[in-house]
């Protein structure tokens, strides 16, 4: 089942156009990552399909209706999480999360229950009494999460949550999501952090310009780029003659030189590592370090756009 | 609603800058105002002063001069004007002027003659004073003629003695009061400096528009993330509006009490005995400062602390043509461009509390509080235009 479906949206801002005939389906219960740079759109369609934004042409429903600013018990199963932090400054970690958990849930010993459910969640235990300003930029981070879900909404928006954050507290946002899955949650991940969309998401859509240039699963997403393996070599001396001869070596697509260290990439093939080890032992190349790596997102969005995801 | 009611009424409570303008910045502004012009009231508060009158012929016969001096020298009067030395001979009133023990002496000759040293506010109430008995005088005296024509034109038999000039004397004294409705104004702290705070409430009542204006920023989702989420509730924009908006008139009421509370018993400011009128002015004109920060936070799209700028500078200004930094300013308005005082809300407010204070009917209060819901009425429904947009442009 879809929870939601998106047809043929477009949002301009004057000359700008933000989303350019976007189509999407989210199935139930998965976790479906939005990966784009900056500015490709991922926020505004969301603001959109959140009936926040208006836009120019399209259809939106949740849930198998039209999503619309007043459909309440739509909104009702729905959690967002924004880019910024949303939270009350004068209230502790508990207050602003009953706060925001009691605009859904009246009953008081429910949301008890809920409160304490989202605490443990995000790991803000020892900070209940805690304002935001005694809370570090992770721990606002997670408190910003808990603001979203504590009510358990069957579908969750997560904008870029984990944007300048420590390692632990990202670990444990992760971890948090991960968790809000096996619950039985759909959720819809932006980011630009490709590492995040490949850990969690079971699908994901590459934006660019408001329009989607790829989808599917990773491994889909992965196998639309044309090389197969890419191999660094670190603090290596090369002559001219050299690098040449490693250009001709078999499989190899292209080999950059640049500041002692040299970077391969390989049409096909997975074993190129062995290759290339004796050609610098028979040529007797002292190097630091070698390692080889698979294709990442950042280098299918580099096929496909010609600039980085971080662009 | 009662559960945003509750946490927007917290978190405005909490906010130290909110609470800094409009609770403790007007208590402040209360006091300062208390410390200057106490001097300036104190330094200007006239005493009684020391006068001599040449008690001639001319005096002695004049029932006018006569009763309106004992009258404004009386030891009965809490407040009596003058004290008097009669003297016999014009070169005793010279000599007590001379020793500086007079501030100038009256000698009744075909027109009154007074001789001061030295020009002040004294010698020029002394004058003012006289002129003033010398117009009655002339009035008597045109009285008197006329009812001696229609004594002798008629039959009347009662006979023209002393007793007949006295009633003579009474009865135009009547007549002269009902024609020109004198009021009483004689309560215990008559001072101009009351307008101060009168338009410092007016202050604190528009200030109270910045609370208005950030419960609304609360939940629009184009002014604040805050507002996203909310938008996002499943609590309808209405309800989540009229209970941020309660929670700020809420705070604004406990603000304006302890500053009531504050400048009547501490800094001893006296409001007249309408209670209920005072009590309704304070309400309605919080409710226009209301008014007015929510069409602030509604139109503008403009950060917050734009917004809060410009509420606070509405009010200084609106204050300040309302007489805040002098009364002089509201007179001057009023004569010349009356049209700004009967749109400004701080001029309203602080016309109300003079209305209640000065004058014995209600009418021109009544008039400022139908203009004050007025402007309110007028600001909402602005308010209400933006306030029902559901989607937006941008975000």
């Amino acid at each position: 089942m879809n929870v939601i479906e998106v047809k043929n949206l477009t949002k301009t801002y004057k000359q700008l156009k933000a989303v350019d005939h976007l189509s999407l389906e989210v199935h139930e219960g998965e976790i479906l990552g939005l990966l784009g740079p900056n500015g490709s759109g991922k926020t505004t369609t969301i603001n959109c399909i959140l009936s926040l934004l208006k836009y120019d042409e399209g259809s939106i429903s949740i849930f198998g209706e039209e999503m619309q600013p007043n459909a309440y018990h739509i909104k009702r199963k729905i959690g967002v999480v924004f880019q910024e932090l949303a939270f009350f400054e004068e209230l502790t970690v508990y207050d602003n999360i009953d706060y925001f958990c009691g605009l859904y849930i009246k009953d008081k010993n429910i949301r008890k229950t809920y409160i304490e459910d989202a605490i443990h969640l995000v790991g803000l235990e020892e900070f209940r009494k805690f304002y935001p300003k005694q809370l570090s930029g992770g721990l606002k981070r997670r408190l910003n999460i808990a603001c979203g879900i504590a009510h358990k909404p069957k579908l969750i928006f997560l904008d870029e949550p984990t944007v300048a954050v420590d390692p632990q507290s990202r670990n444990n946002i992760l971890t948090g999501i991960e968790t809000l899955r096996k619950e039985g949650a759909t959720i819809i991940y932006t980011t630009h952090y490709m590492e995040e969309v490949e850990i969690l998401c079971d699908r994901i859509l590459i934006l660019d310009k408001g329009c989607i240039i790829a989808s599917g699963t990773k491994e889909e997403l992965k196998s639309l780029a044309h090389i197969e393996e890419k191999v660094t070599i670190e603090d290596v001396a090369l002559e001219d003659p050299q690098i040449k001869q490693i250009r001709k070596l078999e499989n190899v697509e292209e080999a950059t030189y640049q500041n002692h260290s040299l970077c391969i990439t390989y049409k096909q093939g997975k074993n190129n590592l062995i290759a290339l080890i004796d050609y610098m032992k028979e040529e007797g190349i002292h190097y630091s370090k070698i390692y080889s790596e698979r294709p990442t997102l950042n280098d299918v969005f580099l096929e496909l756009t010609g600039k980085e995801l971080r662009d | 609603m009662l559960h945003n009611f509750k946490y927007t009424f917290i978190t405005l409570f909490k906010n130290k800058a909110l609470i800094f303008w409009t609770f403790a910045f007007p208590i402040l502004l209360g006091t300062f105002f208390q410390m200057a012009f106490q001097d300036i009231e104190n330094s200007e508060k006239l005493h009684k002063m020391e006068i001599a009158i040449v008690e001639n012929e001319r005096y002695q016969n004049s029932p006018i001069w006569k009763e309106t001096f004992a009258s404004l020298s009386n030891e009965n009067n809490p407040n009596p004007l003058f004290d008097i030395f009669f003297v016999k001979e014009e070169n005793e009133a010279t000599e007590l002027l001379k020793k500086d023990e007079v501030v100038g002496y009256l000698k009744l000759e075909d027109t009154p003659k007074i001789v001061v040293q030295k020009s002040g506010i004294y010698q020029t109430i002394f004058k003012s004073v006289v002129e003033e008995i010398q117009e009655q005088e002339i009035l008597y005296n045109a009285w008197v003629q006329k009812n001696l024509e229609d004594h002798f034109s008629g039959n009347s038999q009662t006979p023209i003695d002393a007793t007949w000039y006295q009633n003579l004397y009474q009865e135009m004294i009547e007549q002269l009061n009902t024609e020109t409705k004198v009021q009483d104004i004689t309560r215990s702290h008559l001072s101009y400096t009351m307008i101060e705070f009168y338009t410092l409430i007016a202050m604190a009542a528009l200030y109270g528009g910045i609370l208005g204006m950030t419960a609304i920023n609360q939940v629009l989702a184009n002014m604040s993330e805050k507002g996203k989420r909310m938008a996002m509730s499943p609590i309808s924009k209405g309800k989540l509006v009229f209970s941020s908006v309660m929670a700020s008139y809420f705070v604004q009421l406990i603000g304006i009490t302890l500053l009531f509370f504050y400048t009547i018993f501490v800094l001893k400011v006296d409001y007249g005995n309408h209670l209920f009128q005072v009590v309704l002015l304070a309400l309605v004109g919080s409710f226009a400062g209301l008014s007015l920060g929510v069409a602030t936070a509604s139109i503008l799209k403009v950060s917050e602390n734009t917004k809060i700028g410009v509420i606070l500078a509405i009010t200084m200004l609106g204050c300040f043509l309302s007489g805040m930094m002098g009364i002089t300013m509201k007179y001057i308005i009023d004569k010349n461009i009356p049209m700004i005082n009967k749109i400004n809300p701080a001029s309203m407010i602080t016309d109300g509390f003079y209305a209640l204070y000065y004058y014995d009917t209600f009418d021109r209060f009544y008039n400022n509080i139908v203009s004050l819901l007025l402007f309110s009425f007028l600001m909402l429904a602005l308010s209400i235009i933006y306030l029902r947009r559901q989607k937006y442009d941008s975000i």
